[in-house]
Formats: structure tokens, sequence, C-alpha cells
């Protein structure tokens, strides 16, 4: 029920089409059009190829060659709850990465503020320690960046820099207990195979509190989706840190340093800052905020099987659904509007894979008048927080959640 | 003695239930495979004009062309920041004196007023 294609005709009006008769049509253009081999999202410079030249890779959509800067197409999240390795999005900062790994020769140090240090290969790794697993949503901190009014430099994505996978892997904790950490120990640095270019340009390193890294939760994996990560991914381990953006997701995990002063590295002192402030919110030009590291991620929904241009049949009860996450929480409550936002109805919600996974919904609708209806979906997560009402904004085009809407003509 | 031998049954089983569903590999695949792939470069020059060359020598050494092409379009102004970023953050080797060069040729080729 869940998972019927067919149940909406996705009578997507052509671009072309509707820039010709632009005058005579009562909506606007269509969220996303698509031709055979490229994608145009609704934003300037928006045009994508849809690339399948990357290894281990499906059609994806292209951001950047070198590195890679990859995005799921959006149609991805509708045949699923889990997004597949081969269209899940890729990310990396630097491009010195290597294209060749052998998993039997691979080593992951742990080191610094511990009483032993550790050299862990991939078979030690995964037999010393309980293997555990978890579905969780990876997403970027600039995810939907592209939607960003006033635009803002940066990767610019649509809504596909996210992915759900089941990770599989052992507990970061486990592995520190295992090392001893000492007393003083304050944070845990992380650093994978990916160099920059120039040596001068700042490795990307990132680092979470000890207590965090030390939750439980917090683990290295070595499975996506039940198989070795692809190598865009993070072949062979990747942190897993539930809940939080992705840039702390570091990949080719092989370092792992215990530290007693708190870290003032460029990527956690400089880069991925946001507004303290409510939603990271601020107003363009807005100078003097206090800023702080990018943390953990805000409650997001959106329609997967409806878009801006999507017809609807009159007197018809349809499906239409899509997906939600809780960010650093699990999902309460998914609110569907048919009226722009003055009524909303609890959708309902698909199986619970956990409190960190993308969770499926659905509603039926019945256009009874023929014409456009404005779509609107809304997750409430488990502490309470909803998506707001209006847009966010700040310099670094992050955490947007703004409530998501579809603009779709019954007839 | 009974314990190893049942380890060592299941482990055979594993074994053989691997090779049978390519789809479902065990993960044990992740410390025994070598992964060789290569990564397309994608375009390696910026669109020609003036100014190209410089981008041509100073940008592509770390990204290829197609971040700036999809930028929004920003000013010169803008523009001149994002070049200052990338000299003194990530060590783009580019002159001084020719970072306003390098941005009036990136606001050409994706600029606004």
């Amino acid at each position: 029920m869940m998972n019927d294609p067919c149940d909406i005709k996705r009578r997507h009006v052509l671009q072309s089409l509707a820039a010709a008769s632009a005058g005579c049509l009562a909506v606007g253009l269509p969220k996303v059009t698509q031709a055979a081999d490229a994608i145009t999202l609704p934003f300037d410079n928006g045009l994508r190829e849809l690339t399948t030249a990357f290894p281990q890779k499906g059609g994806m959509l292209l951001v950047r060659s070198r590195p890679p800067l990859l995005e799921t197409p959006f149609s991805v999240f509708d045949e699923g709850v889990f997004t597949p390795n081969d269209r899940f999005y890729v990310r990396w900062h630097l491009a010195s990465i290597p294209t060749r790994i052998d998993g039997r020769t691979f080593r992951v140090k742990v080191r610094g503020s511990v009483s032993r240090e550790l050299d862990l290969g991939l078979e030690e790794l995964s037999t010393k320690f309980e293997r555990v697993e978890m579905a969780a949503v990876n997403q970027c901190a600039g995810n939907s960046r592209g939607f960003f009014t006033p635009r803002v430099a940066g990767g610019e994505w649509g809504n596909g820099a996210m992915g759900n996978a089941l990770w599989t892997g052992v507990r970061l904790r486990d592995i520190l207990d295992h090392a001893g950490v000492k007393r003083g120990a304050v944070q845990v640095r992380f650093n994978g195979l990916d160099t920059g270019v120039i040596p001068d340009t700042p490795d990307f390193i990132k680092t979470l509190t000890l207590d965090h890294a030390r939750d439980g939760e917090v683990m290295v994996a070595f499975g996506m989706n039940g198989k070795p990560l692809p190598l865009l991914n993070g072949y062979p381990l990747r942190l897993v840190v539930p809940g939080w953006y992705s840039t702390y997701w570091m990949k080719m995990l092989n370092d792992i340093e215990v530290i007693d002063t708190p870290d003032t590295n460029y990527w956690m002192a400089k880069a991925y800052q946001i507004p303290d402030t409510p939603h990271a919110n601020v107003s363009p030009g807005q100078t003097g905020i206090k800023t702080l590291p990018i943390s953990g991620m805000v409650p997001r929904s959106f329609f997967t099987n409806v878009s801006d241009g999507s017809v609807l049949d009159l007197n018809r009860a349809q499906t239409v659904r899509g997906i939600a996450f809780g960010g650093n929480s699990g999902v309460r409550d998914v609110l569907v509007s048919h009226d722009s936002g003055v009524t909303w109805t609890s959708a309902r919600l698909g199986r619970d894979f956990g409190k960190y996974s993308f969770r499926r919904w659905e509603t039926q609708f019945v256009p009874q008048r023929a014409g456009q209806y404005v779509l609107k979906v809304k997750a409430i997560n488990t502490d309470g927080t909803a998506q707001p009402d209006t847009p966010n904004w700040n310099p670094g085009g992050y955490m947007r959640n703004v409530i998501e809407t579809a603009t779709v003509i019954a007839a | 003695m009974k314990t190893d031998a049942a380890a060592i049954f299941l482990a055979v089983i594993t074994c053989v239930a691997s090779m049978d569903a390519e789809a479902a590999k065990p993960l044990s695949n992740a410390s025994t495979q070598t992964v060789d792939v290569s990564v397309p470069v994608g375009r390696t020059s910026f669109p020609p004009g003036p100014g190209s060359e410089l981008a041509d020598a100073h940008c592509v050494i770390c990204h290829s062309p197609g971040m700036v092409l999809r930028q929004p379009p920003l000013s010169f102004d803008e523009w001149k920041a994002e070049v200052n970023k990338m000299r003194s953050v990530y060590a783009a080797p580019i002159p001084a004196d020719k970072i306003e060069e390098v941005a009036r040729y990136l606001s050409t080729i994706n600029g606004k007023p």
C-alpha cells in the first residue's frame, strides 16, 4: 500500500510546453523538469546532468565532478524507505581521494590520550567488538541550499543531499573503551584518507565531544544496507553520527584521536558554523552574530509522489505520500494540508525503523473541485519540534527545513 | 570442542550461503575485497575568455570548473570574496595582483550586477 507507484498519474507539464503557453497557465512552472539526461532544479544555474559515469553509482545529478558532489534524484525517495547505495548522494571536500583501497591492508588507528594505542585491521575491528545495526538518515548540512533566497555560494543542492541507510558496524564507545580513554580527555577527532591537493589546504577533520563519542549510538560502520560501502560513500569505514549532519560522518575513517584540549582546526572552528539563533536564522547582511559548529538535525518531511504541477483526478481517492524524519529524534506526527495550511490532518505513518530513520507517510486525498490545490506537509518530532512556516536564512545555507509545498491541479 | 565444531560449521554455512546470493554479499567482504575504481574528473578547463587561463591555472588544481558554473550568479565583489577565501583558507596559489582579474573573469561567465 505504501508502495503503489501508479496511484497518481504524474502528468507533469513539460517546461518547454509551459514556456510556450505561459500566458494561459494558471500555475507556475513545475518544480522539477526532467529530460532524458538532465534535470533542471528550480533555481538559477539549476541544470543538472544525470550522470552514470561515477563508480558504484547509478543515475545521479552532477553538481561537481572533482571532488565529486552527486545528488540523489528525488524520485528515488519514492521507491522505498532506504536509499540504495548506488543512488546515495556523494559529497567530498578535498580532491585527493584514494581510488584503490585494499580491505586486507587497510588500518584504522586509535591514538592520543589513551592507555593503549590501537592499530586495527578491518577483520579485527569487525570481529573484536559487538556488531550493531542502525537505520539512520545521513544529510548534508547544506541540503537544499539552492532554495535559499537570497542565494548563497556553496554546494548548490536541491533536496537530494540526503539518504537513509541501514548501517552495520561497531560502537565507537567499545573501541574507545578498549583503548582506555585517559582522564582529562575532552574530545575525539576523526580523520579520513582524503587530503587536499595543495599541502597547505586544511585537511578535512571533524571532532565530537568525548561524551557524544561514547554515547553508544555513534558507530564505526563497515556496512551500508547490508553491503560494504561504495568507495565514494567512504569505503571501507565511515563514522555514523545518528541525528547529526553528515559533516561529522567521516568517510574512509582511518584515524581516531582522543584529545585533551578543544579542537580549533579550521573545519570545526571556522567552517560549518551556524548562527546561534532560533532555526539558525538571521537576516541577509546581518553582522556580529555569535556562531557555533553545526550539530543535530531538525525535522523534515517531503512529498515523493507529487510535486508542483502534478495532475490529480477529480472526485477520486488518491494516495499522496512521502517521507519524513525527525532530525535528532523520532517522528511523532506528519501533518498534511490540502488548503495551503488552513487545516491539517495527520498522515498514516509507515513502519518505524528507528528514531533516526526516514519514515514513510501517506494520506488519501479526494479533490472535489477542479483547479489548483496547495498541498503542504509538516513533520513534528518526538521532542515536539515542528518544521517552521517560513524558511530560515544564514550565510552558509545550512539547516533548511521549512514546511514543503506542492501546488497540484485536479482535473 | 563441540562449540568449536559448531562455530566452524556455521562459518562454512555462512560462506556457502554467501556464494549463493550475489545480492546478499556478507559484510566480511569489506575486509577481504580490494576496491579499485576510476573516478571521472570532468571538464578541466574554463570557458575561454579574458582571465580564463588564470582560472585554468589556479582553480582547477583543486576543483572542476563546474563548481563555479553551478554557483548562483554572483557580483564582482562576491566573486572577489570567493577568490580571497580560496587563497587565504584553501591556499590556492593565485598571485595577489591577479585576484581582481580572476574575479572579473568569474563575474563575466557567471555574474550579476
